[in-house]
């Protein structure tokens, strides 16, 4: 039953952190990461390691898509500032293309 | 150096590392061995400081000088963000229009507010009796503060962060781990060394020494730490504007000393 | 051999399966809902965890998923309000289901840990769990506007 555990718990970190390397836009990518994050502290508890699993969730949880969105906010009203010459004043925001 | 040089430099470096590593690795005990000698010293020099968890008495006693770098890491990275992201003579504030957050959502955002503080304060304080400790819980108590500008707004937020008091704390909590560790010297025993205090009933949240006084210095420095760098952030993202981002801002610097 | 093993390897493979299926592909508000939904899940298999391996200790990594999964839902909620707005997700079969779950699994697990002061412990993750998705999903549903500034 543990090893059944353990191959769950592996095959999920794999799946997600290959799926965070393949999806290229940083907002869908930081979504990916966000799962990755719960799935390595599940990891890491499964291999009786609570003290790194706890590390993971208090970092991961909230705190990188946190930053990682910010920078996107920060990156892309610069990238509008730069293709619309002067600042887009629509709301609508351009950028990131699809996976 | 030449780019040439520098792929030298490179592979020399790598190709040590690899080789020492590779020695590591063929000196192992074997995996899924029943074999842990190291584990078995840690657990052993942790139960005689009554400390339930040991990983607690590995960071915070066995190998406290460890996370002493490991703080001096955080502090200057937090210190390297503060001085890349400070607002440059090129930008000036906008203020943040208030966000329209539904009901439900402030309420949810108020009221776990403080549940959260109390949880990463818990973490803290119970670093050495079960799993979690001063990052874990000062991480999660930094988060909390931030619940104010997700469900309310920046304003909100930056009414009950001024970043200086913000900043000191993180230096301060910084030199009162260095001076835990000074006040062992001055004890007459080693730098670090988890000899100053009664170590107290095992399993309680009064033992294992020092350990509990330098958790909360290390949960006091990355929760001061974490608040001082989103704050970086979120001006940034929210707050500052470049020239030209925003069309019709007041400008209040001299457009001449433009350039980065 | 243990039940709550078996059912937290349920709940990983299934559920966290689907919700890292549903987070992959699709459109973001699919993606987004699926990224509540995998922290919504994966607190009760921690808590599972927690009672499988007889450690009472471990329900404090529960705690704080409980705290933090729906403020990291938040997060992605506030700052893509824009992108939300035209196409909002709505999943409440998906949602209720896993409310329902973490309900389920709080109720077996405070049942297994009897009175005292862990059942305290238990009983606000499982509130925090519920509610704290619940709201997330509501958010993500076109529950915050941005003002538009620029």
């Amino acid at each position: 039953m543990t090893e059944a555990l353990i191959v769950t718990a592996l095959l999920l970190v794999a799946g997600s952190a290959t799926a965070a390397v393949a999806v290229r836009d940083p907002v869908r990518q930081s979504l990916v990461l966000a799962v990755l994050g719960v799935v390595l502290a599940v990891l890491f508890t499964v291999l009786q390691a609570p003290d790194v699993a706890l590390s993971q969730l208090a970092v991961g949880s909230a705190l990188t898509p946190l930053l990682l969105l910010l920078t996107v906010r920060k990156v892309r009203r610069r990238g509008q500032r730069a293709a619309g010459g002067g600042g887009g004043s629509d709301g609508r925001r351009g950028g990131g293309s699809g996976p | 150096m030449s780019p040439r040089m520098r792929l030298w430099l490179v592979a020399t470096g790598g190709a040590g590392l690899a080789a020492l590593l590779v020695a590591a690795c063929l000196d192992l005990p074997r995996f899924g061995g029943d074999r842990h000698p190291y584990g078995d010293q840690a657990v052993e020099a942790s139960l005689s400081r009554h400390t339930a968890n040991t990983v607690a008495s590995v960071t915070f006693d066995q190998r406290a000088f460890d996370t002493l770098g490991e703080m001096s890491i955080l502090f200057a990275a937090v210190l390297g963000s503060v001085v890349l992201l400070r607002q440059t003579r090129d930008e000036h504030r906008a203020r943040p229009e208030p966000a329209a957050v539904s009901r439900p959502v402030r309420r949810y955002a108020l009221l776990v507010l403080p549940v959260a503080l109390l949880t990463g304060l818990y973490v803290v304080a119970h670093g050495q009796v079960s799993p979690g400790g001063g990052f874990q819980g000062g991480v999660v108590a930094a988060t909390a503060l931030h619940l104010l500008y997700l469900g309310a707004d920046y304003r909100a937020l930056e009414r009950v962060r001024p970043i200086a008091p913000y900043e000191a704390g993180d230096a301060l909590a910084a030199s009162a781990y260095l001076v835990t560790g000074l006040a062992a010297l001055l004890a007459g025993s080693a730098f670090l060394a988890n000899t100053l205090l009664p170590y107290g009933t095992f399993n309680t949240l009064a033992s294992a020494g020092t350990v509990p006084l330098l958790n909360a210095a290390i949960g006091m420095e990355v929760a001061c730490a974490v608040v001082v760098l989103l704050a970086g952030f979120l001006d940034q993202a929210v707050e500052i504007v470049d020239e030209g981002e925003h069309d019709d801002g007041e400008y209040h610097d001299d457009p001449r000393q433009r350039g980065k | 051999m243990n039940g709550w093993i078996l059912a937290a390897v349920v709940v990983l493979a299934a559920g966290v399966g689907a919700t890292l299926w549903g987070v992959v592909t699709g459109p973001l508000r699919r993606r987004a809902a699926a990224q509540n939904l995998s922290t919504a899940l994966a607190c009760p298999a921690l808590l599972l965890l927690a009672q499988g391996y007889a450690r009472p200790a471990y329900v404090d990594l529960a705690l704080v998923l409980a705290v933090l999964g729906p403020v990291g839902t938040l997060v992605f909620a506030r700052l893509l309000a824009d992108e939300l707005a035209d196409d909002p997700p709505h999943a409440r079969g998906p949602t209720l289901t896993a409310a329902a779950l973490g309900a389920a699994v709080v109720l077996a697990v405070s049942l297994a840990t009897g009175p005292g002061r862990a059942l305290v412990k238990v009983l606000v993750v499982g509130a925090l769990l519920v509610g704290g998705n619940l709201v997330a999903s509501r958010a993500l549903a076109g529950g915050m506007q941005e003002a538009r500034r620029d």
